[in-house]
Parts: C-alpha cells; structure tokens; sequence
C-alpha cells in the first residue's frame, strides 16, 4: 500500500479541476453546467485543505470557508437565474442566450 | 484698508425692490394668480423704495464731500474685493431719479402690460435694484456685477413685451453694451490685481500706482460708458432699443439707464485717471458736440415720434457729456442735473407718444394732426414737456443745459468754440420738436380716427403732473438740487488738479 | 412811503390770470357763451389794468425817492457756490424799466379790451386771454429782471407766447392745404431762436469776463476794467477789454436782429401777422419785438464802451458795434419802408411798416440816441397799436359787409385785401377818424407824436458828423419819405373813393368794446409828443411855462449811466441836440406832407374809381423787393437744403450706413458669415473631419473584431478558460525565470 502523499490529492484536484471545465465548456444544459461550476469550485476547495494539512497552517482552512459561503451564494442567484430563463425561453439551453452576439 | 461701516439704509434701498420681485414670483406659486394683485404689490415696493431713498436724502449732509452712510464688508477679501455701498453728492440724485422714474414707469405699464404680468413687474423690480446698486457702489467689483445685472432685466423687458423687432432689438442692446463692458471688464481686473484691491476710495488715493497705463485703462472705461451713453458713434443701438421697447422700458432706458454713462464717467473715469481725462476731454467734447447737433438733424428728419424722441436723446446726453469734460464745477454740476432733467423731460416725453400710442397703435406723424382739438389737457401737458425739453427758460431744461454751457465756456480744457457750436443745439432742438408738435397736435383735426380718442385718464394724468412739478421746480428753484452735490463736485474739481 | 414792496404784484396779477382763464375760463364759457365770455375776458383784462396801476404806483415811488433805483429781491433762481454763479429771482426797478413797463400794461391794459370785442365768438376764447396774460407775465419779466439771465427768461417766454398767439388758429388750413398759422407760428419761434443763440452767448460771455449777470455789477466791473486799460485774462489768455466788449455787444446785436425784427432775421414778423389782430397789435407792433431796443438802452454803458473800440479790437477789424447797430437799424428801415409799397394785405403793410420802425429804433440807440430810442418805441407803441387795431376793426367790418350778401358767394374773399376795399371812410366813421390820426403820426406829421419822436432821432443823425451818421440819417430820411407814401397809399385805399367790393359797401362798424380803446389810443397818439418835447429856443432852461421839456430824457437819465460817464468824460456819446433842429424838422415835414399827397392824389388818383386797375405800381418793375430777397433766400433755399441735409444725415448717413450697413451688414453678417464659414468648412470639414474619421476607423475594426463575438456562453467561458491558462503559463515562466 503506498503512502498517500500531497501528490494525490493534487492530482485528484486537477481531475475534479478539468472535469468541471470539460463540463462548462462541452455541455448545453444550463443545470449540468452550473453542476461543473461547484465541481471545479470544490477541486479548488480540495486543493486548499490539502495544502493547509500539507503546510501546517491554518490559512487554507479559513480561505475554504469562504469560497462554500459564495459557492452558496452563487448557487442561490444562478439557480434564479436559471429559472427565470426558463420561464421566457422555455428551454434552459444556454445556446439559445446568444444576444450578446455582435 | 479701511474699516467696515455698518448702515443698513443703502443696502435696505438696494435689495427692498429685489425682495418684491422674489415675492412677485412667489405669490404665483402661492396660487395667488392675480393680475391686480400683482401690480398693488409691485407698486408698492416701488413706492416704498422711492421713500427709502427720501429717507436716505434726508439723512445725507449736503457739506460733506465724501462718501456717507457707507455700508461695508469684506466680500472676497482673498482678492481685496468688498461689498462697498455709499453715496455722495453724485449720487443722490440719480438715487431719487432712479425711484421716482421706476415708480412712474409701473403705474404707466398698469393697463398696457397684459401678458406674463407678474414676470413683467418682477423684471422691473429688479431693473430698479440693479440701477440703484450701480449708483451706490463703491467697489468696482462690485460695480460691474450691478452695472451687468442691470442687462438682464432690460433685455428681457425689451425681448418679451417689446414690438415687432424686439429680439433684433434686445439682442442688439445687449450685445453692444456686453462688448463694451468687457473692456471695462479687463480695466478693472488689471486695476484691481495691481493695487490689490477694488474699493474705489483706496484706489483713487493711489491712483499713482497705474498712472503711467492710465491712457489706456481710460479709454477702456470710456467706451464701455461711451455705449451706454450713448455717445456719437456709439448711439445705433438705441434707437432700435426705444422703438422696440415699452413704453415703460423706454421711460426707464431713458430716464436712467443711459444716466449710468454720464455717471460712470464721473465716478470713474475722472477721479482715477485725471491726467488722462484732462487729455482726451477736447476729443470727448468734440464727440459730444457733433452728438448734439447729429442727434438733432436726425431727429428732425424721422417720422415716427418715438424715434424722434429716441434721437433727441443722443442730443441732449451730448450737452451732459460736454458738461462733464469741461472739468470745473459749473460744468459737471450742470451735467449732473441736466441728466436729471434729461430724465425727466424725455421720461414725459415717451410717455406721452405712448398714450398716444395706445389710443391710436401707431406713432407715424403723418396719423395725427389736429390733436390739440381732440385732447386738450394731453396737448397743453406735452407741450410743456416739449418745451422743457428744448429748454425754454423757466423749466428745467434751461437750467442744466445754460450751467452747461455756462461751465464749457469758461472751462480750462474747452472754450468758447466749444461753447458756440454747443449752442446751435439750442436752435436746432427748437426745430425738430416744434416740427413735431406742429405736425402731430396743431394742424386741422381731419383724421375720423383722431376724432373719437379717450381723453386722458386719471392715472395718465397723475403720471404727467407728477413729472411737471419736477419740470416745473428745478427750472423755477434749482438752487437746492445744486446745494446737493455743490461739496462732491468741488472737490472732484480740486483732485483734477487743473488750474 | 414807497410801492417798491408791491412790485411782486406786477408779476403775480398776470399769473392769476393765467390760471384762472387756463384752468376755469374754458367751462365758463362753455357754461354759457355770453356770461362766460364777459367773466373770463373781463377777469384778464382787470388783471392787466391792476398790473398797470402797480407800474404806475412804482412810478411815483421812483419820483418820490429821487429816481433811485430799488432792486427787489424774491428768491434764489441759480445758485451754485463752487463756481461762484449765482443769479436770484430779483426785479429792478429803475426808470427805464417803469417806462417799460407802463407802455407794456397801459397799451396791453387796452388791447385786453379791444380783444374782448374782437374774439367775441371764437370757441377758444378762454384760451386767448389766459396767453394774453402769460405773455404779460414774461415781458413784465423781460424788462424788470435785475439781471441777463431774468432778462432772457422774459425774452424766451414772450417768443413762446408769440408763437402760442400766432398759431392760436392752428387748424386753419388756407386754400393751397398750407397749415398758414402752424407754420408761421413755428417760423417765428425758430428764427427767433437763431437770435437767442447770440444772447446765450453774449450771456455767459458776460459771466465770464465781468463774474455775474447783474446789471450793476456787471457795468460797474466793467467800468473799472475799461478805465485801467488793461487786458482781461480771459480763458487763460489775456484779451483786449475792448474785444471782449465788442463780441458781447456783437452777440446782443444778434439777439435783437432776431426779436426786434431786423435785417437779416425779420422774415418772421410779415409772416406773424397770421395771428389774431389783437396779438399783431399788442406783441408784434407795441412791445415783444421793442424789447431788442430795451435790451441795447440797458446795455448802453457796454455799447458805448464798443463805440471807443479801435483797431483789431473792432468787428472784422472794420467797425464798431454801435455802428453796425446803426446801420442795420436804418437799412431795414429803409428796406422793410419800401418793400411796405408792394403790400395789398392790410395788415401785411402794418407789418412792413413794424419793421422799418423798429429800424428806425434801432438805428437810434446804435446811434447813442437812447432816449430818442425809447421816445420812439413808445409813440410807436401808441399808433402802430392803433393802426393794428384799426385794421382789425376794417377786417371785422369787411367781415360783417361779407356776411351780408348772401348772394355772392366767392369763397376767394380776403377781408384783408386792401384791393377789395375803399370808401370806408362813410361805413365806420369812427374805425376811420382814429386809423387817420394813426397814419399821420405814423408819417410824421406835426403836431402828433410820431413827428416829435422821429424827428428827434433824425435830429440825431444830421447833428453828428462823420462815420456812419450820414448814411444813416440819408436812409432814414428816404425811410421816412417811403413811410408817409405808403400810408397815404393805405388811406385812399382803403378809406377814399368808391367801395371796390359789395362787402366794403356793407361794411359795418364795429362794437363799442373795440372803438373805445382806439379813442384812447388815438388821444395818446395825438398828445404823446408832450412826454419829450424838445427846447424851441436856447435859452430855455429844463422847465419853462410851468411845463417841462424833455420829460423823458430827464426821467431815463437816471437809469443811463452813458450820460453821467460822458460828463465825467470817461466816455463819448456822441451829441445829442436838446434844441429842436428847424431845419430837419421843416424839411422831413415837406418831404413827409409831399409824399402823403404824391401817393394821395397822384398815383392813387385812379384807385377812387370802383373796379379801377387794382395799383398802379403793379405795372412798374418794383425793383427793390428783389434787393435784399432774404425770405426767398430762406423760404425757397436754405429751408429745403436743411431738409435735404436732414433727411440724408437720417435716412441715408445714419440708418442705411451707419445702422444698416455697418452693423448690420459689415458686424453683424461678417459675423454670421464667419460663423456659417467656420460650422461648414472649419467644423464640418475639419474638426468634424477628424472625429468622423476616427470613428469610422472604430467601426471597420470593430466590425471585423465583432466576428469573434458568437453570443454563445460556452465560447466567452472558453475564452476565460484560455486566459487563464495563459496567465498561468506565463506566472510559470515568470516565477521559473
């Protein structure tokens, strides 16, 4: 059994990390890519605790608490949002939101 | 510098008719809609100012020469600027003209004004506080806010409730004027940044300080005054200005916004730059004269009354502006007080073409005829005025324009071929106002729409008396006007340091 | 006891009148015309008869204390103590002025009556008396003010009652649509003007040279300084005495040419004659145009000061003032004498006739001859008044003779025209009896007044050697040849002979209110002589036979210091003869009777005759009107070039060039122009130019940059995406670098 060492958890991170980006970039349902979005928040968030243990200070810790209270705020606006968008377009396809076309 | 003075009576006289303007505009607010109203109030404060400023001749000693009742305190003393209100010997009686011709000229718009009547009044009001202020001032500074201020008034009572061409006319007026008083503008700072301060009083004790630019500060100043005079060449705004204006603007225009002029070459000009004033008085006299006589072939060629009358202006002033550059008392004193009656006599006189005016809605001569047949008393009160105006001894005109005279003759920097072409002014205004009287009120009545007019009513009436007595006064008993300034005058003579 | 403290009553009367006939008179009459008019024509005249007996009381207060004069101050008029100008309110009383002012409220006292016969009717009577007493009030000023200046308010109120009189029928229009009476009216106040133009200066002149306006101190200061002989220092340069004076006179001339009616200035007074008689008769005849004469009497010391003048110190270098006054005085009575022959206007030949006498005045005082001046002026103001009023009274009876035939209707009837009389004598007995007395005093025939005052001046002339005295007395004599034929002319004319016209033959006498003042004018016109009769013999002395001689000359001594300087040998009036001169005094006489009878019963022989040739003269070339043209002069040149110039100065110089095209075409459209050039080729071109460029340069680049711009979220999350992974190779590098 090998000893489990930083180097895990980073790679764990980055797998989290790139899956969540895959995600947002490659999905069109606004749900899953709002699901990507927390993803890859919480491979941050990993990556954080696993240092702060790495290092002995308590400061990633502190900084990871931060991060879940916006990801909560986020998650509060984005999902009103979503729902909003929905009742217009009936469809929660972000494709379909391209007025910012120029 | 000098001390602040506290006396609140020139303040009180300067700021009461813009407190009645506030109010004037306010009581629409209030829903207080009347026109009636309106004019009581305006009246009123008129009326009242008129009463401060006889409190303040009753307060002024006419032996000292100086400034009294002097009302003073720091303003932007950063800049040496004070608000600096006095008057003296030159001012008092441009203070009662202002008011007694303001408070005329609110009674005769009573029945004519009949459109935006409370923005009317307020704008009257107004110009009076603005005329007031400019005879008080003591701070150039403050001075040329007053002497601006006055502007707006005047342009808006011109431009709204003026005739056919009142917005050429408006503009013309206050374009030209704007222009001058920018040069007057640049005088004062350059004056102003060099002594570092505004008050007059201090300036004029140091005048030695900008005596070598003194030329050119002069004539900066000259011409802004010259304008408003209006002295020859200067004088194309204002015929457009009366034609267009009503009647009570004329009456005001006349009466004492030209006065600021003449007044301004004596508060300014002279005191601060007398070697320079003593230079160019040939050639301000020399202007005056052909003013005189220029104004009075033009007029005797017009055929609207009031234009006439307009021109005529540009006469008489011309003999004011003689009087003030002959340099020595009799001179400057009949200037003072041949502004005053030029006020008078001209005030009466646009005010009779305009209640003719409203009778018949027109002003060419060729109309009327016979006049003296349908309106009797109107006929026998104008031609008194027309006779004061051409100065027929006993009335007011004679007195001024003989001490004029009088004062230009024997005058250190004019003389006797000065005096002489003066005088053909006397002939030639018997001739364009007698030809005027002929052609409008002698003659045979043969006019149907002469016929039926509306004898001169109560208030009409009130309005001519009130100018005869004055006409009638200072031409029978003008020693006490004289009395008036005689200390102020004398030693604005002696500062010139003539011989 | 003396009146002197009454003296302001001389002034005040007359105002009362004017306000009671200027403020009230008009509803009394309006109220009811008969009681109207005798209240309000009757209140004037008694104002003008207490004013006459406040001059007559001033009279004896002036004999009582020994003809001293009294100056009766009222108040301050001009004061102003810096320049040390100061000019009450004050009336002179002295015997020249009492003089004055007797002839000018016991003539005007009986011109008040006549005018209540002669305006009975007129719509504005009211209005007539109130100017009859106004014009009492100046000239009461004129002659008692102290000083110039109260002088000149006199002198400007009588021309402003002139031309209030003269034009009191202002409406009339006559047959041409001329406004006759407003026009003459405005002449008259005009070319009067042109003369005050002189005394303003002469006035302040005075002031400046002698330091006041009073006459006692300016002929007292004056006095001193022409017997030091030194210069003035006038205007910061020293001046002869002698010029000084003679500018001063000079310009007193001018004044008096212009009220007294003397060449070049009289054209106003022929043309005044369009006012009602009673005015012609009171201030065109009797006192407003004397008062240049009263003016020069009172200025004698400064006019003989003139006289002394010499060398460059003359007018023109050439000659003196007193001189020029002479002769200006006898060429318009020579002139104004003959051009009286060509007149057919009954009043326009009075006119004339005004004028040459005046002349004669004039003449008299230029001459030094003050007293035979004033003796003059007041004979004159005696029967001119009267012939005047006569004339009136013709007119009003040719009026009445008109009004009668109701049958000839002829618009053209001029009641004046002297053509349409004849044979009056026996329609108005009395009108013709008093014009007759008139005439010949007016001709000079002894024993009436008018034979003793112009002798007196002719007199003058012949006894005086040397410079100017013979042409002058030439011309007066042959002034006084004309003077005799022109009224013998006028008498068989208009009373001789057969009526030429149904209304003379209709002709009525006028009322009693009118013929009463012409008895007393005429019995003045008869016995004035009294007032200055001359020595018969050389022994007599002041007084003989219980009568004195020379009454006036002894009265007005006291106020002409002349005469005591001439005493005292300071100055030198030239000689006057106290002793009648038998020789003038025979031949103006023959000169004077052959005349009235060559006109009387030669040339006119034929005008007796109903429908004769209306005047023999009319055939013959009357050269001499063409002499000395100066109303055509005025009328037909100088007027309309005036107007010309008037009109270019206005329309031409000052609206379309200095109004239209400099302000607003040069200011105000070089302006627009500028502005229009700089919005469309400065900021449409320019500025405008260069931000449109830049923004059109914005669109083509952004137009190419917007491709990149899908709208689909995916593609910006890419682009973060990108970023951040270029931040994070780029920090790699860094940090490893």
């Amino acid at each position: 059994m090998s000893e489990i060492t930083i180097n895990s958890y980073v790679i764990l991170s980055t797998i989290l990390f790139v899956i969540g980006a895959l995600g947002v970039l490659l999905r069109r349902n606004a749900i899953i890519v709002f699901m990507s979005i927390e993803m890859m928040l919480n491979a941050a968030n990993l990556l954080f605790v696993a240092f702060s243990r790495h290092l002995g200070n308590l400061d990633g810790q502190v900084l990871v608490f931060f991060v879940i209270t916006v990801a909560a705020a986020e998650v509060a606006v984005g999902l009103a949002l979503i729902v909003a968008i929905f009742r217009t377009k009936k469809s929660i396809d972000i494709d379909t939101l391209n007025l910012m076309k120029g | 510098m000098e001390s602040n003075q506290f006396n609140v009576i020139l303040t009180l006289l300067v700021f009461f008719p813009l407190i009645g303007a506030l109010l004037i505009l306010f009581l629409k607010q209030m829903g207080h809609e009347s026109d009636e109203l309106v004019k009581r109030v305006a009246t009123a404060v008129s009326a009242i100012a008129l009463g401060i400023a006889v409190i303040v001749l009753f307060m002024f000693d006419k032996n000292i020469p100086g400034l009294q009742l002097v009302d003073k305190g720091d303003w932007i003393p950063l800049w040496g600027i004070s608000y600096y209100l006095g008057v003296d010997g030159l001012s008092i009686l441009m203070l009662l003209l202002t008011g007694f011709i303001s408070l005329l000229a609110i009674i005769s718009s009573w029945k004519t004004i009949t459109e935006q009547v409370p923005q009317y009044y307020a704008f009257m009001l107004l110009l009076q506080a603005g005329m007031t202020g400019v005879f008080l001032a003591q701070d150039l500074f403050l001075f040329y806010v007053f002497w601006e201020f006055t502007l707006i008034p005047m342009y808006f009572l011109i431009g709204i409730w003026g005739g056919q061409q009142r917005v050429y006319a408006s503009i013309k007026f206050f374009l030209y004027t704007m222009a001058g008083s920018l040069l007057m503008l640049l005088g004062i700072l350059y004056i102003g940044t060099t002594a570092d301060t505004f008050s007059l009083t201090a300036l004029i004790a140091g005048r030695e300080a900008f005596a070598d630019v003194q030329n050119w500060l002069f004539l900066g100043f000259a011409i802004a005054f010259a304008i408003k005079v209006p002295v020859f060449p200067f004088h194309s705004w204002l015929p457009d200005a009366h034609t267009q204006a009503p009647t009570a603007g004329s009456i005001v225009l006349a009466g004492v916004l030209l006065k600021m002029g003449t007044y301004g070459f004596l508060r300014f000009n002279i005191p601060l730059f007398p070697q320079a004033a003593i230079k160019y008085a040939p050639m301000i006299a020399v202007l005056a004269i052909i003013g005189i006589i220029y104004g009075a072939i033009v007029s005797f060629a017009q055929t609207d009354m009031k234009k006439l009358v307009a021109y005529s202006s540009i006469s008489h002033l011309g003999f004011v502006m003689l009087g003030i550059f002959s340099l020595n008392e009799a001179g400057i004193e009949g200037a003072i007080l041949q502004g005053v009656n030029h006020g008078l006599s001209t005030g009466a006189l646009f005010f009779a073409v305009g209640l003719i005016y409203e009778r018949r809605h027109t002003r060419e001569m060729k109309e009327f005829g016979g006049i003296w047949r349908a309106m009797p008393l109107y006929s026998v009160l104008t031609l008194i005025v027309v006779l004061s105006s051409m100065g027929l001894p006993g009335l007011n005109g004679f007195v001024g324009e003989f001490t004029i005279l009088l004062g230009s003759m024997g005058s250190p920097v004019l003389g006797p071929v000065f005096t002489a072409f003066a005088t053909t002014g006397v002939i030639l205004a018997a001739v364009y106002l007698l030809w005027m009287f002929q052609r409008v009120f002698m003659g045979p009545l043969d006019n149907p729409k002469n016929m039926i007019l509306e004898k001169i009513s109560k208030r009409e009436l009130f309005i001519m008396l009130a100018f005869l007595i004055f006409i009638f006064w200072i031409g029978i008993a003008p020693s006490g006007y004289f009395g008036l300034m005689d200390s102020t005058v004398a030693s604005l003579v002696q500062s010139i340091g003539l011989p | 006891m003396n009146a002197f403290g009454l003296a302001p009553l001389l002034l005040i009367f007359p105002v009362i009148g004017v306000l009671f006939n200027g403020l009230v008179g008009r509803k009394f009459v309006e109220a009811d015309r008969e009681i109207g008019e005798k209240w309000t024509g009757w209140f004037g005249t008694i104002m003008a008869f207490s004013a006459f007996a406040v001059a007559v009381s001033l009279f004896f207060s002036l004999q009582a204390n020994g003809h001293h004069a009294e100056v009766v101050h009222l108040f301050d008029w001009i004061n102003i103590p810096s320049a040390g100008f100061h000019v009450p309110w004050a009336m002179r009383i002295d015997t020249l002025s009492v003089t004055m002012m007797l002839v000018v409220t016991g003539v005007g006292s009986l011109i008040h009556i006549y005018a209540i016969g002669y305006m009975h009717g007129d719509k504005d009577f009211s209005r007539f008396f109130a100017y009859l007493n106004l014009f009492l009030f100046f000239m009461l000023i004129l002659v008692s003010g102290s000083s110039y200046l109260m002088l000149f308010v006199g002198w400007e109120g009588v021309g402003l009652c002139s031309f209030l009189l003269i034009g009191f029928w202002f409406s009339f229009v006559d047959k041409n649509g001329v406004w006759k009476n407003a026009n003459a009216a405005r002449k008259a106040f005009v070319v009067n003007r042109i003369g005050d133009f002189g005394i303003v200066l002469a006035v302040i002149l005075t002031f400046w040279a002698f330091g006041s306006l009073e006459f006692d101190v300016v002929f007292e200061t004056a006095l001193e300084m022409f017997k030091s002989k030194e210069p003035l220092l006038l205007f910061g340069q020293e001046v002869a005495f002698g010029s000084v004076v003679t500018a001063i006179t000079a310009l007193f001339l001018l004044g008096a040419t212009g009220k007294s009616a003397q060449i070049p200035l009289y054209v106003w007074l022929p043309d005044a004659m369009a006012g009602p008689t009673p005015v012609s008769a009171l201030i065109h005849a009797a006192t407003m145009v004397t008062s240049g004469i009263y003016l020069i009497v009172r200025s004698n010391t400064l006019f003989e000061m003139a006289r002394l003048s010499v060398g460059s110190e003359l007018l023109f270098g050439v000659i003196s003032t007193p001189d020029l006054v002479a002769l200006v005085g006898a060429s318009t009575a020579l002139l104004a004498g003959l051009i009286a022959f060509t007149q057919f206007d009954i009043k326009g030949v009075l006119a004339y006739s005004t004028v040459s006498q005046l002349g004669f005045m004039i003449a008299a005082v230029g001459m030094g001859a003050y007293v035979a001046g004033m003796f003059h002026l007041m004979m004159h103001a005696f029967f001119k008044a009267l012939l005047f009023m006569s004339a009136g009274s013709v007119i009003h009876g040719m009026e009445h003779g008109h009004h009668h035939l109701h049958d000839h209707d002829d618009d053209d009837f001029d009641p004046q025209d002297m053509r349409t009389m004849g044979g009056l004598r026996n329609r108005m007995n009395i009108t013709s009896v008093v014009y007759i007395i008139g005439a010949l005093a007016l001709a000079g025939i002894v024993p009436l007044a008018g034979f003793w005052s112009k002798d007196e001046i002719l007199a003058h002339a012949s006894a005086n050697d040397g410079g100017i005295f013979t042409a002058v007395y030439v011309m007066l004599v042959i002034a006084a040849i004309s003077t005799a034929f022109y009224m013998g002319r006028q008498l068989k004319m208009v009373f001789f002979g057969e009526p030429r016209h149904a209304a003379a033959a209709h002709a009525e006498e006028s009322s009693n209110l009118m013929t009463y003042p012409l008895i007393a004018l005429a019995a003045l016109a008869i016995v004035g002589g009294l007032a200055n009769l001359p020595h018969f013999a050389a022994e007599h002395g002041a007084e003989a036979g219980g009568f004195s001689y020379l009454a006036l000359e002894h009265w007005l001594e006291h106020s002409l210091h002349a005469f005591e300087l001439t005493e005292e040998h300071v100055l030198h009036m030239p000689h006057t003869p106290i002793q009648i001169q038998w020789s003038v005094a025979i031949i103006s006489t023959i000169l004077a009777v052959g005349s009235i009878s060559l006109a009387f019963f030669v040339i006119y022989k034929d005008t007796s005759k109903a429908n004769s040739a209306p005047d023999p003269l009319q055939k013959t070339p009357i050269w001499w009107t063409s002499v000395l043209p100066l109303n055509t002069l005025y009328m037909d040149y100088f007027i309309p070039a005036f107007n010309r110039m008037a009109k270019w100065v206005a329309i031409s110089l000052d609206w379309v060039f200095w109004h239209d095209f400099v302000h607003n075409r040069l200011v105000r459209d070089m302006f627009v122009t500028f502005a229009a050039f700089t919005s469309s080729v400065l900021d449409q071109k320019g500025v405008d130019g260069i931000v449109n460029g830049v923004a059109s340069t914005t669109r083509r680049l952004s137009g190419f940059l917007r491709q990149t711009e899908s709208g689909y979220v995916r593609s910006y999350a890419l682009s973060i995406f990108m970023g951040a992974v270029l931040l994070v190779i780029y920090f790699m590098f860094a940090t490893a670098g």
